[in-house]
């Protein structure tokens, strides 16, 4: 997708009379400041709680860990929140509704995929119904690891959030995440593939890209084939032919 | 004499069929709704507990082998075995009881639906053609319900493929 670059000398008669005023700029950068403050600060989340994980959010949540006291708060509707946490197993059912209620939500909106389920799919990744990783049909900001995390994980994986908010708000480049790659000893057991063939997650990633969903596009292992580059335009006959016609 | 005896006695007696021991007796399809009726308004058996559909692909018997040593396999023939089973709620007088019973049908052909007797049976046949593929004849409303509704295939059959993909969410 490219920039709209055509805006670049965007003038108005009110941006022109706030920088004559004395002053406004350190006040809007202190108004920045507080803004960058109290975006990072009021996280309120929707919880995407699917199965188990989202037991652990709700212990989060209560009194022993108290997800209130870093300001964030949970709510019943996308309408009012910031944050999506996927907290559990996605299925194939499930995956258009999660990426309707993602695109019900305001900008700005971040993601943290919680728990090996929403990661990657980790055990029934093999399964017919289910996703293999959230981060296929939409992006994923935070990446919490765990199966499932603890609170105490939950909690790094917010103030990890908070510090890319921060940066962010504040014009730096933000290294995005990347899926964290399993490090789970497989049991001893023969069961049925112990890893999903790397053809179909090229083939879904293709899919997705046609679809037009944006998911997360770096993964480890998985190389994406460079798009076709659309054919180029053919020249105009009147350049070339000199005005025969 | 418990009750799930006198359901026994009932599939012997009136309906003539043959009772294996832990599995139920195999009733034909023809004469299912009639015995399921039997269940419930003589014996009681008011509260419909499952219905659960076993597919077995059909395998190709094994001839006997001299020079190896192995013995003949018969082989399995494509069936669907629909597994039900009702319970008997207790009062002062009884215990609870439950009575299983299944039949076997041809896979790809219909079997009679009995949620005409027990209302009960609707959703987990439904959920059973979902899953199986088991048509059931004279259901109300089958359609899938757990599955998407574009999904191709009835994903518990033994020749379903695992790893089927349903882009773009798979």
């Amino acid at each position: 997708m490219t920039v709209d670059q055509s805006n670049e000398n965007f003038s108005h008669p009110l941006f022109e009379y706030m920088e004559k005023m004395p002053g406004l700029d350190v006040a809007m950068t202190t108004a920045d400041k507080i803004l960058n403050w109290g975006s990072r600060n009021s996280l309120f989340v929707f919880p995407m709680a699917t199965s188990c994980c989202g037991i652990e959010f709700m212990a989060a949540a209560c009194g022993r860990f108290d997800l209130d006291r870093i300001g964030t708060v949970a709510r019943g509707t996308p309408r009012q929140c910031d944050v999506m946490v996927i907290a559990g197993t996605i299925t194939v059912k499930m995956a258009p509704r999660v990426k309707k209620l993602w695109d019900m939500m305001p900008e700005p909106k971040w993601a943290i995929a919680m728990g090996s389920c929403a990661i990657s799919g980790d055990f029934y990744r093999n399964i017919y119904s289910v996703v293999p990783g959230v981060d296929t049909f939409m992006p994923v900001d935070v990446y919490v690891p765990g199966c499932p995390p603890n609170p105490d994980h939950l909690f790094e994986g917010f103030k990890r959030l908070q510090d890319k908010i921060k940066a962010k708000r504040n014009g730096e480049w933000v290294e995005p995440e990347t899926r964290p790659v399993s490090g789970m000893q497989m049991p001893s057991v023969p069961r049925y593939g112990t890893d999903r063939d790397p053809a179909y997650d090229q083939a879904q990633l293709m899919a997705t890209q046609q679809m037009g969903l944006d998911g997360n596009l770096l993964r480890p292992g998985v190389e994406l084939p460079k798009p076709v580059p659309p054919a180029p335009e053919p020249a105009p006959e009147d350049a070339t032919d000199g005005g025969d016609a | 004499m418990t009750w799930a005896e006198d359901a026994t006695q009932l599939a012997v007696d009136r309906f003539g069929l043959e009772v294996c021991e832990h599995e139920g007796p195999e009733v034909g399809a023809d004469q299912l709704v009639a015995f399921a009726r039997a269940l419930k308004d003589e014996l009681d058996f008011c509260f419909f507990v499952y219905v659960v559909s076993v597919h077995y692909p059909q395998v190709p018997p094994v001839e006997a082998d001299a020079e190896a040593g192995t013995e003949a396999i018969p082989g399995i023939r494509d069936r669907t075995v629909v597994n039900y089973r009702a319970r008997r709620l207790a009062n002062a007088d009884r215990p609870t009881e439950t009575f299983a019973f299944r039949t076997t049908v041809p896979t790809g052909e219909s079997c009679p639906s009995v949620s005409s007797v027990w209302v009960g049976a609707d959703w987990q046949e439904r959920e059973q053609f979902d899953l199986v593929g088991t048509v059931f004849s004279d259901h109300p409303d089958l359609r899938r319900i757990m599955m998407p509704e574009d999904w191709p295939g009835h994903p518990l059959r033994r020749d379903y493929a695992i790893d089927t993909s349903h882009f773009p969410w798979r």
